[in-house]
């Protein structure tokens, strides 16, 4: 009797064991990863810029002669973290002994994250911050004040831009 | 005799039933279906120089058989954008080649939606291979991080 139920039992467990067709759909994965790093690239459009001779009292801010500055600053960091460009004048404008005080060459800007400033010999002032990656473009439109207490001369100085995206 | 027949019958039950669960019914579609590769990486590049970053090939091996005049198709998916912590790329920035075409064709990565990397009808017998090309649009908005995802691949026929 004890076999019979066994019999039984074994005919319903195969009446009801499921069928295991082929398996349908197959997938397989890839693992994808992708590495950023900090970088960061700056152009200018021009190399140089010249301000011309202007009587004092009809101009008394020079413009630069070639125009405004374009800047284009591109910079990769971390999320949240904020990409600077800044300039900073190597001296005053110098002519052999004669000076002209950098604090004289101020610019206005255009252009988001850009912003106006007076340039500065001793600290670096900024042009434009960001935050995150990104690519940006700006102008920079320079102007000397004019003074009737230059000596003659032609000046010049350098102006070195940093941008950082940390 | 008795006893011994109704043993006999058992253990036939108990063989069928196994084999019954372990053989593909005659009317199914066999499919293989596997990736060469687990992995694939974007290396860094300047995105001035370097628009598109083309990460090492990928080959798909696939086998269609009982499928009769019936399609096949293999399509992927990525789970996610690419992640890193918070920053994260569009999965939409990762395009695709792939060869032969036909059965192969080049596509956009979805995140919400499986694309059809290839497809066919009948039988793809032997097992067949194609090689895909995945490329990631470098841009400098991409903020400073690894990213990963996973792609599924899917081989089917409906």
């Amino acid at each position: 009797m004890r076999r019979l139920l066994a019999l039984i039992v074994s005919i319903v467990l195969v009446a009801a064991a499921p069928v295991l067709r082929a398996q349908n759909p197959l997938t397989a994965t890839l693992s994808v990863s992708a590495t950023v790093t900090a970088r960061a690239k700056l152009t200018l459009s021009s190399a140089s810029m010249t301000f011309p001779d202007a009587d004092p009292d009809t101009v008394p801010l020079v413009p630069a002669s070639g125009g405004a500055l374009t800047i284009t600053a591109k910079g990769r960091t971390m999320l949240g973290t904020t990409v600077t460009l800044v300039v900073l004048a190597s001296s005053d404008l110098q002519s052999g002994l004669d000076t002209i005080a950098a604090n004289q060459l101020a610019w206005t800007a255009t252009g988001a994250g850009f912003v106006g400033g007076t340039m500065n010999r001793t600290t670096a002032q900024t042009v434009g911050s960001w935050v995150s990656s990104g690519q940006w473009i700006g102008t920079q439109s320079y102007a000397l004040t004019n003074s009737w207490n230059y000596s003659t001369g032609t000046y010049t100085t350098t102006l070195t831009y940093t941008l950082t995206a940390p | 005799m008795h006893r011994f027949s109704i043993d006999r019958l058992i253990g036939a039950c108990v063989v069928a039933g196994v084999a019954l669960a372990m053989a593909p019914a005659a009317d199914a579609q066999l499919l293989d279906f596997s990736l060469t590769q687990a992995s694939i990486s974007f290396a860094d590049a300047d995105p001035d120089t370097t628009p598109s970053i083309t990460a090492a090939n990928v080959t798909v091996n696939y086998r269609v058989r009982q499928n009769g005049g019936g399609s096949w198709r293999i399509t992927i998916m990525s789970g996610t954008d690419l992640i890193s912590g918070g920053a994260t790329i569009p999965i939409s920035n990762v395009t695709w080649t792939a060869a032969p075409a036909p059965p192969f064709q080049p596509g956009t990565m979805s995140r919400s939606i499986a694309q059809t990397m290839a497809s066919g009808a009948g039988n793809a017998n032997p097992a067949t291979t194609g090689t895909v090309v995945f490329h990631l649009a470098n841009s400098w908005n991409y903020n400073v991080g690894v990213y990963s995802a996973t792609f599924t691949f899917t081989l089917s026929a409906p």
